[in-house]
């Protein structure tokens, strides 16, 4: 009877989560459709906008470009020491660019963007509910959703494909280095195989696409979460700790999604 | 004082209800603000005082009942025309609520900056008025975490006045202050009440400052009104919920104990569980 009574408890916590989620995904969306005139109004103060876009877009640029170099040295390595087995390390310089633009650069970008700029993002707008902020403006007649969401979610919504591009140039830069430097590629080679290989309406294109989505999701889940958290120290961390989750995951799946469906319409 | 409340109230609350999940909040409550008077809505702790703000300000809905704002329901009005009537309206906050990536002078600009198209030379004007008024003018350049709270309190009612409001309401302006900071508000709070002609509601738990510059008291308790008065009525009552909240003591009317099971029969089922 016991066993019994905890399977229906189990199966009534899967329910009772069910229905959370798509509770959740229901005020999100709400959210955005509420966002939505905010986004308009708000393009006549640019100045707004550039102020967040420094903040979030600025700011993550050291990350970016580290980590972009890193990536694209890591990946001369590794694709050079399975290129020359087949004696094809001319490709090198494809294998990075391609790797890059069409995946690497938008997701890793994306999944750094989250974690620097789309949890400070929670965090901020979290914190302005809980010190009141939010319902000053509110009552000082200045909606909250124009003057303080809607700069944010357009800065880290073109911050993203602007960093990703920066990645993937600098990844392609820090793969030439280690490969025509160290590994003693020749490096007309190296860019020739690139500029023959690399498609501009598929690759690059297609690679855009991608980061154009994941600053949308990005910026709507972090100004989402800060805006929906409790107004409590421990309302803002949980808030913190579901923008960097959920965007990861939204990131993966949606690039998933999107790759096969580009893959099908080569 | 007599003239004052014979004529239209500012803000007048009817047969307000509001619940909280499920738990009632106000049931019934009616009372009236009238123009240029300073009146203070006292009660304990959780007694709805700053939930009744935020109905006379339009950020929550009365389940019942109705609150007017210089002759306008609140609830029924657009978005536009509530922003319209909360330009009228100045908001003190318990937590000053200053903006705090910007710096004091910024701040008190923010709704003039926000709502008006003046000259940057005019904006300097004002805001340098405004902080004088509350005697900051020198704290100009420093950011609300530089700011003791007694500071903030008072560039925050500079904000809140710097749209010249009809009315100004205050979230417990005396709370968590040293007392030459209290003295300070409750001295600025009367005085440019009377200076610049405004109404002022004073959601207050401190009696003795309540006392000292209110026009009028309500005392909320239950979800309504258990008493109002000048504050010479509300020292001379000799209703035994009023007492108790004016005099401080500990039980009465108002129970020290949170509603529980029977003490003995409460101890006795945790040791047999």
């Amino acid at each position: 009877m016991s066993a019994m009574t905890r399977v229906t408890a189990g199966i009534q916590r899967l329910g009772r989560r069910a229905i959370d989620g798509t509770n959740r995904l229901g005020r999100a969306t709400l959210f955005l459709v509420r966002l939505v005139p905010g986004l308009g109004a708000i393009l006549l103060r640019a100045r707004l906008i550039v102020q967040q876009l420094y903040m979030t877009g600025v700011l993550t640029l050291v990350i970016i470009l580290v980590s972009g170099a890193f990536v694209g040295m890591i990946l001369a390595l590794e694709g050079y020491n399975t290129l020359v087995k087949y004696d094809a390390q001319s490709s090198l310089g494809l294998l990075v660019a391609l790797s890059l633009t069409r995946e690497l650069g938008p997701v890793l970008t994306a999944l750094l963007f989250a974690g620097r700029a789309g949890s400070a993002l929670t965090a901020e707008i979290g914190l302005m509910k809980a010190t009141e902020q939010l319902a000053g403006m509110e009552m000082m007649a200045v909606d909250p959703l124009v003057r303080v969401v809607a700069p944010r979610f357009w800065a880290g919504w073109i911050a993203v494909p602007l960093l990703a591009m920066i990645f993937t140039a600098v990844g392609i830069l820090g793969a030439y280095v280690v490969a025509v430097g160290a590994l003693g590629l020749d490096g007309g080679v190296f860019w020739s195989q690139m500029q023959s290989g690399v498609s501009v309406t598929n690759d690059v294109i297609g690679g855009l696409i991608k980061s154009v989505v994941f600053g949308f999701v990005i910026s709507w889940i972090a100004v989402f979460e800060g805006y929906d958290a409790k107004p409590t120290s421990e309302g803002v961390s949980r808030a913190t700790t579901r923008t960097v989750v959920s965007s990861s995951l939204a990131i993966l799946g949606l690039d998933f999604i999107m790759t096969a469906f580009m893959l099908r319409g080569l | 004082m007599d003239s004052t409340i014979k004529s239209e109230p500012l803000v007048a609350v009817r047969g307000l209800s509001f619940f909280r999940d499920g738990r009632p909040i106000f049931r019934d409550l009616h009372l009236t603000v009238a123009p240029g008077s300073v009146t203070a809505i006292m009660g304990g702790s959780g007694a709805g005082k700053t939930t009744l703000l935020s109905l006379i300000g339009g950020r929550l809905e009365p389940h019942a009942g109705e609150v007017q704002v210089a002759g306008e329901v609140v609830g029924s009005l657009s978005r536009k025309a509530l922003f319209a009537l909360r330009k009228r309206m100045g908001m003190l906050f318990q937590s000053s609520a200053l903006l705090t990536d910007l710096d004091v002078y910024e701040n008190v600009a923010f709704p003039m900056r926000e709502h008006t198209r003046l000259p940057e030379a005019l904006i300097h004007h004002l805001v340098l008025m405004k902080l004088e008024l509350v005697g900051l003018r020198g704290a100009r350049g420093l950011y609300p975490p530089e700011l003791s709270g007694g500071m903030a309190r008072r560039v925050a009612l500079a904000r809140a006045i710097a749209l010249d409001p009809m009315m100004v309401m205050y979230d417990e302006p005396f709370t968590g202050l040293d007392p030459i900071s209290m003295g300070v508000i409750v001295k600025l709070i009367r005085d440019l009440n009377d200076a610049l002609g405004m109404t002022s509601i004073i959601v207050t738990h401190d009696v003795a400052e309540a006392c000292t510059i209110a026009d009028y008291i309500y005392l909320l308790g239950d979800g309504h009104v258990i008493a109002e008065g000048t504050p010479a009525e509300m020292q001379k009552t000799s209703s035994p919920e009023v007492r108790q909240f004016m005099a401080g003591l500990p039980d009465g009317p108002v129970a020290f104990h949170y509603p529980a099971n029977e003490y003995m029969a409460d101890i006795r089922a945790e040791v047999g569980s």
